[in-house]
This record gives C-alpha cells, structure tokens and sequence, in this order.
C-alpha cells in the first residue's frame, strides 16, 4: 500500500530545446531525398526549354531526337492539353508549352532516356520554329496601351487589380500634421533552396497506378494537378514527400517538374528521375516579384499614422501562380500591425515575358513593409520623433478585428518593441554612435513586420477540416502520428511529435511519426503561410486527447474506477496518488482488447470570423487564426569610400505565441533575418533580354556566414486563445523587418536613405558620388 | 546536376611525364584543384577529352620562401601558401591574395598554376551552354560578336580576376614555363597578353589572354626578396566570401625616412589582365601626401578599363579600385 509510486516521465516536451526528430539521418547523410530513389530500370529525364520569350510555336521538331539510340520517350505540349496553376481560377500554365512560348527557358518538350547523357544529347537534336512576338521584360512595358497579350484573357496583361479604400485617405492627409510621399523598388528574389527540384515518377501500366516522389511542400496539390493532368482518377495515383531539402515558398505549387516526369513515365509505361540543375530550378522560379510601390503617408504630431496610399506594382511573370494572392496580400497585410484607419491600395500584377513568380516566405507582405517602415521611420526623424514611440503612438489593442475584418486575438508586438529597446541600448546609442574609423560611420535602424499562421481559408477548399491528424497505437506500444504535413526542414514533424507527447505526458521516444505519403497519411494542405503548427498542430491535440480518453477509460476499466478518477502520468495511470497504477503497456493491452489496433482521428478548422470581410473582392486574404510579430534593431557600419555595408549586430524579438520548441524556433527567427538581408542587401534575379543571367549561386548572392552577423533572439510569448498551447507562427514573421531596418540604420549612420533594394555597395557608392558632387556645385566649385 | 562530358584522366607522377601526357594528347587541358574548369566543363564551356591532373607531380607542391627569396610550384594550394609561415612573414601580400580566394574549400583544392592562369569571365560566358545559345553565343567561345562592347571589332573584354596574380607582380615575379624541349622564364606581368585595344592593336584580350604557346604550361613563380618592402593585398566583393573580386588591389612600397622610396600596385578583377600600373616610381621621391594620392588615382583612371562583364557596373569597380590602393598605400607607408 505504501509503496512509492512507480516514477512519472522527466520533463514535458513544449517549451523546451528539442532537437529535430528527423536529424540523424539528415546529419548523417542517410536521408533519402527525391533524387535518392533510383530504381533498376529508371530512365533519366530532361527538358527542351524555349530559347525564345514570346512566340507563336509553328513546330516543335522532335523525330531526330526520338530516332537517337537510348531515347524512350519524347513528350511535347501536344500530349497534355489541359492547363494547371494553384488557383483555381487561374489555371492558364501548361506543363509544356502550348501555342506559344511566355518566358525564356519555359518548358518545350521533354526526354526520357536510359542516361543523363543521352537524354542531353538527344534535347540538343530538338528543333523549335517560331513566329516571334514582342517580348515585355518590365511591368510597365507589358502594360503598354499597345502591348500585345500574353494570354487570351488577360487584357492589358493585368493579371489582376485590386482597389478598395477603406475610409478616407485624402480627408486623413488634409487632418494630418505631416504628409509624405515616396516610392520603393525590390528587385526580384528567388529563394535558392539547397535542393534542386526533382520528381520521380513511376507509372505501373499493368495496374494503371501512378506513384510520384517529389520535392515539394503541398504532396496534395501535387496529386490534384497530376489527376488533372494525366486524367487519371486520383485514387490511382500516390504521392510520396521523401525529406525535402527546403522550399521557402517556392514548392507550395505543383511545378512543371512533376507534372512533366508523370507525363513522359506513363508514355514510356516505366520509371523517369527528373532532377533538374540549379540553373533551371531558378528559371522554374516563383519567387518573390520585383516590386514598384509608391506610398504616401499622413502624421500628427503625436505620431498617429491618420491615413496611407499604397500603390503596388508587381512584375508577376509568364502565368497566373499564386499572382492573384500575392497582390492581394501585399494589400490587406498593410492592416494587422498597426491601428489604421483610412486607407487606399490599388495593387496591380502584371504578366511579363520573365519566368512566373510565386509565393516566397513572407509572401506578399515583404516589400510593402519595407516600404511602410522606411517611410515611418523616415517622416519620424523629420518631425523629430523617436521611431519606438511613433509604434507605440499606433498600436492595436487586442483581441480586436482590423478595418479590413482581420481577425487579431493576441498581439505582442509592444513586448517586441520594449525587447530590441533595451537589448541594442536604442535609448543611449541611437545617433550616438562613434565613427568606427576615417570614412566610416555607424548607424542604428528599427522596424517591425508581422505575418499569419496559416491563411484561414485554404485555396482549394473542398468542405473538410482544415487539418487532419491520425495516431495509431499497437501491441508495442509506440504512437504513430500520421500527417500529411510536409516536413521540409522547418521542423514540422518535430512540433508534432513533441505536441502528442505533452498531451499524453509521454516521452517523445514514445512517439513515431510517418508524413507525406498519400498511401498512408491522411490528406493535408501542405506547409505553406505558416499553417502547420497552429491548424495540424491543433489537430494532434485533439487527436492526443483522444487517445489519452481511451486510454483512461482502458485504466479506468482495469482499475475498477471511473475514468474521472483516472490520472494520467504518462508512463502511469493510477486511481488516486497512493495507487501503485498501471503502467503504458498494461494500459494498452487492455485498450486493444475489444478492437485490436488503435486509431483516433483529430481534427482542426478555422473559426469564420477568422475568415477576413468582404468590404472588397478578395477580403479574406490576410485572414488568419493568429498574427505572429516582429521588431529588430539593425546596427551598421557603412564605408562612404567603398561604399560597404557591414551589419555588425542584428536585436530580433518574435512574438510566436509560445515557443513550442525554443530550439526551432529561434533557428526560424535567425533564418528569417538571413533570408532578409540576402535580399536587403544583396541578392537579384536579374535578366539580360529576359535571360536570367543570375542563374547561379555565384551571381545569385545568398549571404554566406562571413556576413552573418551576430543575432541576439527574443522570443515573446503573448499566449494565444486558439493557437495550439498559445502557439503562433515562427517561420516568416521576422523577414520583413530586417529590409527596412537595414536602411533605416544606413540612414541614421550616413543620411542617406535607400528606396531600391538591393543596397549593393555600387549603389552606396553612386549615392555618395552624387551627393558630394551635388555639395560641390553649391560650393560652386563644380568642375 | 548537369552530366559532365566524358574525359580521360592521367594523372602523371614527374614532368617528364606530364610533357609525354601531353604531346600524346595535344586535346588535354591540365587540372589543379578542378575549382574552375570543371564548373566550366559543366558548363559545356569546354569539354576536354584528357584531364591532366598536376596534383601528383611533387616537384610541383612545393614551397620555399625565406628573406631571401620565394618560390612557389603551381600545384601547390592555394590553403598551403596562405598558410606558409615564410609566405607570411615576408611575403604578405602573396599569403593575403591566397587567404582571400574564393572560400576555404576552394582553397584547399585549387592551386597556384589554376589561380595565375584563371579564365577570364564575364557574365556572357560563364553562362550554361543552353544560355549561351540563346544569347547567340559570344567571342569568347563560338560567337561573332561581345555582348560586353558591341562595336569591339573582334576584340573580348572577359575580365581577368586572379588574385595571386596582382600580388606576385608588386614583387616582380618571374614565371616559370615548361614546354617539350625545356624550360622559360619570363615576368610574370608578361604573361598576361589582355590588353583588349579597342583599335585592334595588340594580339590580346580576354580570349587569348595568356602568352603560353601551344604546348607551354605554367609550373612556377619566383620572386626575390627586397629588403624593407612592404606589401598588402585587398579586394571588394558583395559577400564576404566565395566571390571572386569585384576589384582587387597589391601594393608594395619601400619608405626611406619620411620619403616613399618605391611603389608599385597592380589590380584585378578590372581588365582582361591583372594590371601593374606604370608610372608609380614617378610618384616615388617624397612624401605619401596629396599628391602621390591624386597622381595614384590618376594613374589608376587612366589604366584601369573595366567594362559590363559583371553584374557589378565597371564604374564602380574603376573607382573603388582606386580608393583601395590609396588605402593600402596609405596603411603600408604609416605603418
């Protein structure tokens, strides 16, 4: 009676430092990625790409290259005539291309052979005769009154416009104590993940069953567009997501890849590897767009922002994507960080002759913000207020709803603001900062972003919860979690484990999981806005709670209890603390005993008034479960001779609700801001003729360590009331912020304020060049 | 990945046997550490059918730098002569040009032979082969015009970007050159040829950047010590790492007292050449003041040319080469 009670599990999972549960076999080298899995008898495939960025196709010449020995199979646009794209109401991309060519390097025809080499020989032998069009590589070029149309539909190339004003801008402007006006350009960014696009398809024409292996974030949508395009039932069809080697929004579509790879297996009835180079994985884009924003601003001077105009222009690329979506973002998430009242946007995407873009972390958001806080920061320093306290002047106050009906329950931004404040010594060393050598200077900049945690209302809704998660428990006693929450790096996988494990007060050795392959795992939207952890998240709650009943009923009934009287240590289940209890496995043999196997099924769906408004078309982008925050400090070192930008420090604080796994989650801030000063300072998709001629990692320039600079990362916890145990997003929130920061720092050390990014030292030296020689004509010793 | 064209690889254990690797196979190109040409191969830039890899040749590995003198084989690497304990304390603008290459994989594979006779580039070029066909090719390779100077009239303006090669001529390097009946020796600033006239005067550019003849490799420098020379190497780049110079800049200078005695500079990453400017022992003779200052950048003006062949504009690494050398020279002469 008076023995002491078997020991409970050490610790509880959440909130701790957790290493990623799939990290062994990727340190290790023994994780199996897309490309990884080549069967005997695989045929390697590889595409013709246009050379031409806007043609009519009269022929595409294939019968040299079919008639080379080791060729199998060629596929041309004439063997797929049904379109694909994310949105359904903008499917106008072919898998290869049809009638005409949009961009250079677009997909023409495609090979599969039994070696890479002959696959290559054989797309060398591909003729393609063409009548050209004029091509339009800028916004504005493709908006000409005279310009010809890239698609049918889509007059004046406009893939989309999007208007609203939401009170009234002009009456703020005329009530405010200051008002600018500036314009912004970001150059166009890709996110340059380290694994290139692959697909494996394998087609079983004894069956007719198709299984595809792909590099992506959405294996569902992937399934979708493959049913589509081989016009196949999709219960014949399995999509498998081996580990993925990042994505950062650019595999949150199906890509031409996929869909290409199925086509020329099933011509062949047999196995095609399609793994494409860097260069064409580039030109496969769907990246961020460059973008012209013109935005003008109204102040009092208390720093209340009383009213914003925001023009956006995005040069979009050759088809649809997420193009509709992106400019609707760039839109409705000018609200949700601020209080804002009075404000217009018109935002504009444009199809030009340049590869498609897509939705890049931060999608839509980024380059709005960055022109927001440098506006703020700049009209700041111009009526002598400190920029902390023009943020604090206009902060919301949740839980509330925004203008545009954005739902905001939990907000900690302000906690943000005080972390940076205090940690760079913004009081003490803002403006105060000692020139670090002759011709240098340094600088402090702040700014602030936010992003969602899953848009709440996915693109392709078909009536079901927003996400699903199975358990399974057996005879041995482990608990699988199956998902189709495609882990690609950002640690998916790991929250949902640890997630399980707190709810059954289990250690995660207990739990297993299997993601990502439609034979298995119950159907998910993929990981894309930051969705995961907030909707599948909550999912394995409701899963795991489940589970924990049936568990306690089983205790419950062994035990001669009720299940009320039932506690659940994890590892033990007792009646009362002076019961010696059962233990797990005892547990689960009596749970077993009336249906064998275990599975419980979780569930997880927005609530409506998540759903964003309707005051104009396409209100409900933006629309969200929770916004995550985000403010940083910038302190930098700029050469006024060479023009170098050097970031010595970077202050990050992130307000994720509740950090579920400390570990993961300060690795996303950190690569956030990374990811931000790539295209702050240096990174550019740039084309010479509509050629991408930034193709690689050379010219394509990520930021390497040697420009790391130190980061100290906050994480706050402002515990929201749906995200799972408070939780919120990690992943995306602090990218944006870094953009403006940098500038506003560069501002603060030198004066001179960057609206065009990249802030390459070219273009710090050209600034300085100018202005001295502007100062020595007012001299007037020109020469 | 792209599938590499096939190719033979001899790896030859003595020169002689290089010499005999190469007269049986006259197609072969000879491979250091691989850290350029086999991009290039991959590239479909060329397509060799014979590899020569120089790495097994140890008369070429080695090393040997004192006061007295430097001499360096062109298969040691690039990691080895930044790391070299007689390269660094007497020769420091050699360890800094070295330490400063690419990133540390680089380094440890590729050579000195790889780095003095790097390919020129330019954007136009070090393209895929895909590319380069639908931008109609270039001079460089197949084509009949440069997509850098339209109006050039046959002449390449590829840049040349090595970095040992600017800091071995502050010194007046030699270098040694084997061909199949033996040995030569010229200046280094000799063997680069690129001085892209643009009135066609001249024989070379960013193509035939190299005075090798047909058969003739690269197996050496040398160097003599001076005493009381101080020399120092520094470039810009956007990243901090892997790139190769947006421009880079060696310095060497002798102070007698409070007078500058010599001064030599040479610059990369600029020209189809690495260039060692002439007339700076005309800015020799007294102080480091304005003038010196005034006449370097002059110099630098007048001689450096860098044109479209980066994403980088050539105006700014024109100018920013010069605000490096007045810095180095400035530094070296205070110091």
């Amino acid at each position: 009676m008076n023995e002491t009670p078997r020991k409970a599990p050490i610790g509880h999972p959440i909130g701790g430092y957790v290493p990623m549960v799939d990290g062994p076999e990727k340190v290790s080298g023994r994780a199996k990625y897309t490309a990884d899995f080549i069967a005997p008898g695989t045929l390697a495939g590889r595409i013709y790409r246009s050379p031409h960025a806007h043609a009519e196709i009269i022929a595409v010449d294939t019968a040299e290259a079919l008639a080379l020995p080791g060729v199998l199979a060629i596929v041309t646009g004439e063997d797929c005539e049904r379109p694909f794209g994310v949105l359904p109401i903008a499917r106008n991309e072919y898998p290869l291309a049809r009638g005409k060519v949009r961009y250079k390097g677009e997909p023409v025809a495609a090979v599969a052979a039994i070696d890479e080499a002959t696959a290559d020989k054989a797309i060398r032998l591909i003729k393609m005769r063409v009548n050209e069009l004029p091509a339009y590589y800028t916004a504005a070029d493709a908006m000409a009154p005279d310009a010809v149309q890239l698609h049918e539909k889509k007059p004046g190339n406009l893939e989309r416009q999007v208007d609203f004003e939401l009170g009234n801008a002009a009456d703020a402007f005329a009530a405010a104590d200051l008002v600018r006006e500036a314009t912004y350009n970001c150059a166009e960014v890709a996110q340059n993940q380290m694994e290139m696009h692959a697909a494996v398809a394998d087609y079983d024409a004894v069956r007719d069953r198709m299984t595809v292996h792909a590099s992506t974030q959405v294996p569902y949508y992937v399934h979708l567009m493959l049913s589509q395009i081989l016009s196949m039932d999709m219960s014949r069809i399995r999509v498998v997501k081996p580990f993925v080697g990042g994505g950062f929004g650019c595999r949150t579509e199906c890509l031409n890849v996929e869909l290409i790879a199925a086509l020329l297996a099933r011509k062949v009835g047999g196995a095609v590897r399609m793994v494409i180079n860097r260069e064409d994985t580039f030109i496969t884009h769907r990246g961020r767009p460059e973008t012209d924003i013109r935005l003008k601003m109204g102040l009092t001077k208390a720093g209340k922002i009383t009213g914003v105009a925001c023009d956006v222009i995005q040069r979009g690329g050759a088809h649809s994507g997420y193009g509709v979506v992106t400019i609707l973002y760039a839109g409705s998430m000018i609200y949700a960080i601020y209080d804002l009242k009075n404000v217009r946007y018109t935002g504009k995407r444009v199809l030009t002759n340049t590869p498609p873009c897509g939705a890049f972390r931060g999608h839509g958001t980024v380059d709005v913000r960055f022109a927001f806080e440098s506006l703020l920061d700049e009209m700041a320093a111009e009526m002598g207020l400190d920029p902390l306290a023009v943020r604090r002047a206009n902060y919301l106050q949740a839980p509330t709803f925004t203008d545009n009906d954005l739902m905001v329950n939990s907000y900690g931004l302000p906690e943000c603001v005080d972390f940076v404040e205090e940690k760079s010594g913004w009081k003490s060393r803002k403006g105060k900062l000692a020139a670090p050598g002759p011709g240098k200077k340094k600088g402090l900049g702040f700014a602030c972003s936010h992003y969602i945690s899953g848009a709440s209302k996915p693109v392709n809704w078909t009536g079901e919860p927003h996400a699903t998660v199975k358990l399974k428990l057996d005879f041995d006693g482990s608990i699988v979690v199956l998902t189709g929450a495609a882990e690609i790096g950002q640690g998916s996988s790991t929250i949902l484990v640890q997630t399980v494990a707190e709810v059954m007060n289990l250690d995660i050795g207990r739990v297993r999981i299997v993601s990502g392959d439609s034979e298995v795992v119950p159907k998910d939207n993929g990981s894309y806005s930051s969705r995961v952890t907030f909707l599948v998240g909550n999912a394995a709650i409701d899963a795991a709670n489940k589970l924990k009943a049936l568990m306690i009923a089983a205790a419950a009934r062994r035990l001669d209890a009720e299940p009320g009287d039932i506690e659940c240590l994890g590892e033990i289940y007792r009646a009362g603390a002076q019961d010696k209890g059962l233990t797990f496995e005892e547990v689960v043999s009596e749970a077993l005993k009336d249906d064998g196997t275990i599975t419980v099924t979780g569930n997880y769906s927005t609530i409506p008034e998540s759903h964003g408004g309707k005051k104009y078309r396409g209100a409900a982008i933006g629309g969200t479960m929770g916004y995550s925050y985000s403010a940083q400090v910038v302190e930098v070192t700029v050469d006024e001779e060479t023009g170098e930008v050097t970031v010595d420090k970077v202050w990050v604080a992130h307000d994720c609700g509740k950090a579920l796994n400390r570990l993961t989650v300060e690795g996303q801030i950190q690569g956030s801001v990374w990811m931000g000063m790539g295209q702050a300072m240096s990174e550019e998709v740039a084309y010479h003729d509509g050629l991408l001629v930034t193709a690689n990692m050379l010219d394509y320039r990520v930021p390497t360590i040697q420009d790391s600079p130190p980061m100290e990362v906050g994480i706050v916890e402002s515990n929201d009331p749906h995200g799972p145990f408070g939780a919120k997003e990690a992943g995306e929130g602090s990218l944006a912020a870094f953009l403006p920061a940098l500038t506003n720092a560069i501002a603060d050390a030198t004066g001179l304020r960057f609206n065009d990014l990249p802030v390459t030292p070219d273009r710090v030296f050209a600034a300085f060049d100018k202005r001295e020689r502007a100062t020595r004509g007012k001299r007037g010793g020109a020469t | 990945m792209e599938a590499v064209s096939e190719f033979a690889l001899v790896k030859p254990a003595s020169l002689d046997a290089v010499l005999e690797a190469r007269k049986a196979n006259p197609e072969a190109q000879l491979l250091g550490g691989g850290t350029d040409l086999v991009v290039n191969i991959r590239r479909g830039i060329v397509a060799p059918p014979v590899l020569i890899d120089m790495t097994g040749v140890a008369e070429l590995r080695a090393i040997h730098a004192d006061a007295g003198r430097l001499e360096i084989g062109a298969s040691a690497t690039l990691a080895e002569v930044a790391e070299h304990a007689g390269v660094l304390a007497h020769y420091p603008v050699v360890a800094q040009a070295a330490a400063s290459i690419a990133g540390p994989t680089h380094r440890q594979m590729g050579t000195v032979g790889g780095n003095i006779c790097l390919d020129t580039r330019c954007i136009f070029y070090n393209q895929s082969e895909w590319w380069r066909s639908a931008n109609n090719h270039c001079l460089k390779t197949v084509g009949d015009m440069c997509h850098v100077a339209p109006k050039s009239r046959g002449v390449c303006f590829a840049t040349y970007s090595g970095d040992l090669a600017p800091a071995l001529m502050t010194l007046d390097a030699e270098v040694d050159v084997a061909h199949p009946k033996g040995r030569r020796t010229m200046p280094l600033k000799d063997l680069y040829i690129g001085h892209a006239r643009h009135d066609g005067s001249g024989t070379g550019d960013g193509k035939h950047y190299l005075a090798l003849k047909p058969g003739e490799f690269v197996v050496g420098v040398r160097a003599k010590g001076v005493s009381g020379l101080r020399s120092a190497y520094d470039k810009i780049r956007i990243r901090k790492s892997i790139e190769y110079p947006v421009a880079g800049v060696a310095v060497a200078l002798r102070r007698d007292g409070d007078t500058l005695a010599d001064l030599r500079v040479a610059i990369t990453g600029t020209n189809p050449r690495p260039v060692l400017l002439d007339g700076t022992r005309a800015l020799c003779g007294g102080k480091l003041d304005a003038r010196v200052v005034k006449g370097l950048d002059d110099l630098v003006r007048d001689q450096i040319m860098s044109m479209k062949t980066t994403f980088t504009p050539g105006h700014y690494r024109r100018r920013v080469a010069g605000v490096l050398a007045r810095r180095l020279a400035e530094k070296l002469f205070n110091n």
